[in-house]
């Protein structure tokens, strides 16, 4: 399955959302997405992908495709992409 | 003056191992059938705890999937229970001020499940990380604040943590904020839910706890019984809606009973030894209360554990306040196991049966009392009561805090 698919799948079960509902470009936030539930939406997707998610590099993330980015990104540095 | 202000309990609710309901509940208990079970191997595993009473617990009628993963199951089992006790009660929360609806509750462990889930995978994995969840699933308050967001209850809120007597602390104490006219409802109970292996070996290594009963492992609490061998653990939740009594009947609602007397002592002796003292002490703060005598009390639901030492304690504190009047006795835990901080709700459920289907609730599988705990027990099966006036239910806690609540008819 396509990452960004992976990551939709996740959110939607997380949030309760539709998959087909999900827009990679909306800010999560919009989707009522509250600071704690992102953060343990996070946490399932470190485990999801096997990565680890900086601090800093969680700021950068307020979208899904902000979000398949970095998995992409960290999965390739880590020889999985 | 003003005339006192006075609590009537409208609605209630119950997560049981004898239903999910008020009514199953109570139906389970006049037909003197047993929750307890042999526990299942994953949830015993290496503990050595042989029986327990299990909630059939299913959250999808009022969680989601995904909010059913992120909530312990110890807050659920309160959403559950206060849901039911909320629309029992007929309560119109979109017409009332909520910031005058608060929310007492009681749990001995709080979110065990998730605490234990959480040490599960460090310690066998060796891999330091845990849901960011987890302080939230676990902390002890998170019951009854799921209560709280669940139905948008802005008033007073209060988690009490008193082991056994817990929730009948946060009923009492409802009731107290009521009176003083710091609230004008409350839902109040309690809830537990700690049948975890890594627990239950706790609880095993004090043996305290009851074997399965070698003829009928549903029979293996035995109180007041001199084959009595221990408690049976048990879980679920047990939750009240407490208001003021004027604001109850200008609404038209239906009155399950009034709750007029609360006792609070502490033995102050010992952290699990029961003193007959604190017992007492706790019996007549709410007899005086409520402004009754010995006399009006048909009935008590009694705390009863089916310990050695336990039942004797308090059936001696008993005829200590009681004297030789035929006061109407049974312990309901031999048929739902002790919920421990969800105990003292759950109870009161089952003293208002008199109330309720003037029949009392018997202690069941007592076919060979303890002279030692000698009185008018109501052994085996229901009995019919005609008129009662007022009930008591006592709960007793490890590190000695005593509770008893009195209710009278409505």
């Amino acid at each position: 399955m396509a990452t960004l698919d992976r990551i939709k799948d996740l959110a939607a079960k997380e949030f309760s959302i539709d998959a087909s509902k999900l827009d990679p470009a909306a800010p999560l936030d919009s989707l009522g997405v509250d600071s704690l539930s992102f953060i343990e939406f996070m946490f399932k997707v470190e485990e999801e992908f096997g990565i680890n998610v900086s601090d800093e590099d969680l700021k950068g993330i307020k979208t899904l495709g902000d979000l398949e980015r970095h998995v992409a990104a960290a999965l390739a540095a880590a020889g999985k992409g | 003056m003003a005339s006192r202000r006075r609590v009537v309990l409208t609605g209630a609710g119950v997560i049981s191992p004898l239903g999910n309901s008020l009514a199953e509940f109570h139906a389970s208990l006049l037909a003197a059938r047993s929750g307890i079970r042999r526990l299942p191997e994953d949830v015993a595993q290496g503990s050595g705890v042989q029986v327990g009473a299990l909630a059939d617990w299913e959250p999808g009628a009022l969680f989601s999937a995904a909010e059913a993963g992120n909530t312990d199951r110890v807050s659920q089992f309160a959403v559950g229970a206060a849901s039911q006790a909320i629309t029992a009660s007929a309560i119109d929360l979109e017409r009332e001020n909520r910031e005058r609806v608060g929310v007492y509750w009681g749990t001995g462990m709080g979110g065990a499940h998730t605490l234990e889930a959480s040490y599960k995978h460090l310690y066998s994995t060796g891999e330091w990380r845990t849901r960011p969840l987890t302080v939230v699933m676990a902390m002890n308050n998170a019951a009854g604040s799921n209560v709280a967001v669940r139905f948008g209850l802005r008033g007073p809120f209060a988690n009490f943590s008193t082991a056994c007597s817990s929730s009948a602390m946060a009923i009492g104490e409802a009731m107290r904020t009521i009176e003083a006219g710091r609230a004008d409802a409350i839902v109040a109970g309690g809830s537990e839910s700690l049948l975890t292996p890594a627990t239950l070996l706790a609880w095993q290594s004090l043996r305290t706890l009851a074997p399965a009963d070698a003829a009928d492992p549903a029979a293996s609490c035995k109180p007041f019984d001199r084959r009595r061998a221990g408690l049976v653990l048990g879980e679920g939740a047990a939750a009240f809606v407490l208001e003021e009594e004027s604001r109850a009947a200008a609404r038209g609602a239906r009155i399950l009973a009034r709750l007029t007397g609360y006792g609070n002592a502490c033995d102050a002796v010992h952290m699990s030894r029961p003193d007959r003292g604190g017992q007492v002490r706790a019996m007549r703060e709410a007899l005086s209360e409520s402004g009754l005598s010995p006399d009006d009390i048909a009935y008590i639901n009694a705390h009863g554990t089916a310990t050695a030492v336990g039942d004797v304690v308090e059936c001696q504190a008993i005829r200590e306040v009681f004297g030789d009047r035929p006061v109407r006795v049974s312990s309901t835990k031999s048929l739902h196991g002790h919920l421990l901080g969800g105990a003292g709700a759950l109870e009161l459920a089952a003293a208002l049966l008199p109330f309720e289907k003037g029949m009392m609730p018997p202690t069941a599988f007592l076919e060979d009392p303890d002279p030692a705990c000698a009185l008018a027990h109501v052994a085996l099966h229901a009995q019919a009561i005609e008129r009662p006036r007022a009930v008591m239910s006592n709960s007793f806690a490890f590190g000695g805090s005593d509770v008893v609540l009195v209710a009278e008819q409505p």
